[in-house]
């Protein structure tokens, strides 16, 4: 049984944006979307080495600061390519201001070059 | 709605299996197009993206598959016609010809061929040659060419890199990863990249080259390319400056430009620039003939053509071929947003948007040239036209996001108007 750690505090985090956490490896990346939602995918875009985090969130999708794939926030779907396979999905719950974060036990997709770490 | 080009039962027929060439298939059955759909490309292979090319490929970080535009689990309902080249359109009956010696019908054409690489001349005489074939570079434009490169072994080489554009300073990069003995740049410009970005990203770019200890030639332009005559013993080759200078070389990589593979053309009824010799068209990618398209690095937009756009990255294709595909099948009108363009080197990742090339003044607005973290604006006329950064990805993403520009059918519908 997984157990949640605490990614962030909700205080961190800038509605819109991303917030990398790499105290875990493959980092994660934390969203608060316009809407007050929070949610916790892979940081790595699983085409190439792109920070998620510092792409852009609308829709509740994130869009790749490289290309222009975007992923779901829900369900890590991609769109379309360059992009072909999903980021995991991390589930979230807040405790206070606490993000509580338990990490998928799927293997990560990551891009060529980034090997499993 | 506009009216459809293309019939949705009709037969679209792309000439280029290349990103602008894919995307505007992918684009069109999206938009619900179910009439077949061909894809004619010259290279024996699966359509590729070509930017690694000239960086994690080159290094063996990525492998051809993990370039492939299809996704072989999902893949396009479309016909690949692969090996084949293009060598004539056909107005009435609208076609093309193929060097197989077939014609085939199409109820719309879009023109996706791309560019080919600029070479450097070869100016060793037939008698210095001794019976060698002409004295060739390395170029970076299709998946052969790189993988000539990349299975060249370059332990120990004296690499000279001719150009200084985005690819020759990938390619440069790259060298020194693979453990070239020595790697120059000869860039026809002092700090590469100082007339198109401004001095300081040129600045930034250069001093993390030599940081890792690749050499800049003196500013001259390379003119060409000839054998050293072997008893001189050393390098094989030899790159001649415009200023005398020669620069003696192992091996050498030509990253000069690309023209447009437009000649295919001539003698149809598209109209061509007569300077580059791309494909001219309105800025919904429509060419001079009714029925024909033209999208990626072989055309040129009426945007392009009035200097407010630049031709030949990456997102312009992209970007384009969605414009083409909403219009060929009349959906909503896709707008073109601010021009975008990337390059890995090292450990930079560089990313500019907007009308870079439009600007008259460039401002650092944070970090340093030997930081790694350079975020530059450009400005025309007092007026920020676009943004700069070197591993500044979250400032660029929200430059972009401001500068978004929505299509029409996105919008917020506007208040209900009352009727007097
Ligand atoms: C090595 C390299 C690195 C790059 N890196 C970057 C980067 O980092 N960032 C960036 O923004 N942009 C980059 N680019 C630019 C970007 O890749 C191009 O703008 C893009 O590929 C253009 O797409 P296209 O579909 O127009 O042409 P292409 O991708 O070139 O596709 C055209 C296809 O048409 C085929 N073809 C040509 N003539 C015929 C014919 N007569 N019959 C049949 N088939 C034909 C060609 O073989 C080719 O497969 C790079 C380009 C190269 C070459």
């Amino acid at each position: 049984m997984q157990v949640a750690f605490r990614a962030c505090s909700v205080q961190d985090l800038t509605a819109g944006e991303g917030l990398r956490i790499d105290s875990v490896s493959p980092p994660i990346a934390v969203f608060l979307t316009e809407e007050g939602s929070v949610h916790a995918v892979d940081d790595t875009c699983t085409h190439q080495d792109a920070s998620l985090a510092a792409g852009w969130v609308e829709d509740c999708r994130v869009e790749c600061p490289l290309h222009e794939s975007t992923f779901s926030l829900l369900s890590g779907a991609v769109d379309q390519p360059p992009a072909k396979r999903p980021v995991r999905v991390h589930h979230v719950t807040l405790h206070g201001d606490d993000v509580l974060v338990e990490l998928s036990q799927e293997a990560p997709n990551l891009p060529p070059g980034m090997g499993t770490v | 709605m506009t009216v459809p080009t293309l019939a949705p039962e009709g037969h679209l027929l792309i000439v280029g299996a290349g990103l602008a060439g894919y995307h505007t298939a992918r684009g069109v059955r999206a938009h619900g197009h179910t009439g077949p759909i061909t894809i004619i490309g010259e290279e024996h292979r699966a359509a590729y993206d070509r930017p690694a090319l000239s960086k994690a490929y080159l290094t063996g970080a990525a492998a051809e598959e993990d370039l492939l535009l299809d996704d072989p689990e999902d893949p396009l309902d479309v016909t690949w016609v692969s090996g084949v080249g293009v060598v004539g359109l056909r107005a009435e009956p609208l076609g093309v010809h193929t060097d197989d010696g077939a014609f085939h019908t199409a109820d719309a054409v879009v023109i996706t061929t791309g560019a080919s690489a600029l070479s450097l001349p070869s100016l060793d005489s037939s008698e210095d040659r001794g019976g060698c074939a002409p004295a060739r570079p390395y170029v970076l434009r299709n998946m052969e060419d790189a993988l000539a490169l990349r299975d060249t072994p370059l332990h120990g080489a004296d690499v000279v890199v001719v150009g200084g554009g985005f690819l020759a300073l990938e390619s440069a990069a790259t060298c020194v990863a693979r453990g070239a003995g020595s790697v120059t740049v000869a860039a026809g410009e002092e700090d590469p990249g100082a007339r198109r970005l401004g001095s300081p990203v040129a600045r930034a770019i250069r001093s993390a080259h030599e940081a890792r200890g690749i050499r800049f030639a003196p500013g001259a332009r390379a003119q060409g390319l000839r054998r050293r005559p072997p008893s001189d013993g050393g390098p094989h080759y030899e790159v001649l400056l415009g200023d005398g200078g020669v620069l003696p070389a192992d091996i050498v990589i030509c990253a000069i430009g690309a023209e447009p593979r437009t000649e295919w053309l001539l003698d149809s009824f598209v109209r061509l620039c007569t300077q580059s010799g791309a494909v001219l068209c309105d800025d919904t990618g429509a060419t001079s003939v009714p029925g024909v398209y033209a999208a990626g690095d072989c055309a040129q937009w009426a945007s392009h053509s009035s200097g407010l756009r630049p031709v030949g990255h990456w997102q312009e294709a992209f970007e384009e071929a969605a414009v083409v595909a909403a219009a060929l099948t009349g959906s909503d009108p896709v707008p073109l947003q601010e021009p975008y363009f990337w390059s890995d080197q090292f450990d930079l990742r560089i990313q500019g948007v907007g009308r870079i090339h439009l600007a008259d003044d460039v401002t650092v607005v944070d970090g340093t040239s030997d930081g790694g973290d350079l975020l530059v604006h450009y400005s025309r006329d007092g007026v920020n036209v676009g943004i700069l950064g070197i591993n500044r990805l979250r400032d660029v993403t929200r430059w972009r996001r401001g500068s978004r520009i929505r299509p029409a059918s996105a919008e917020a519908p506007g208040p209900t108007p009352v009727s007097a």
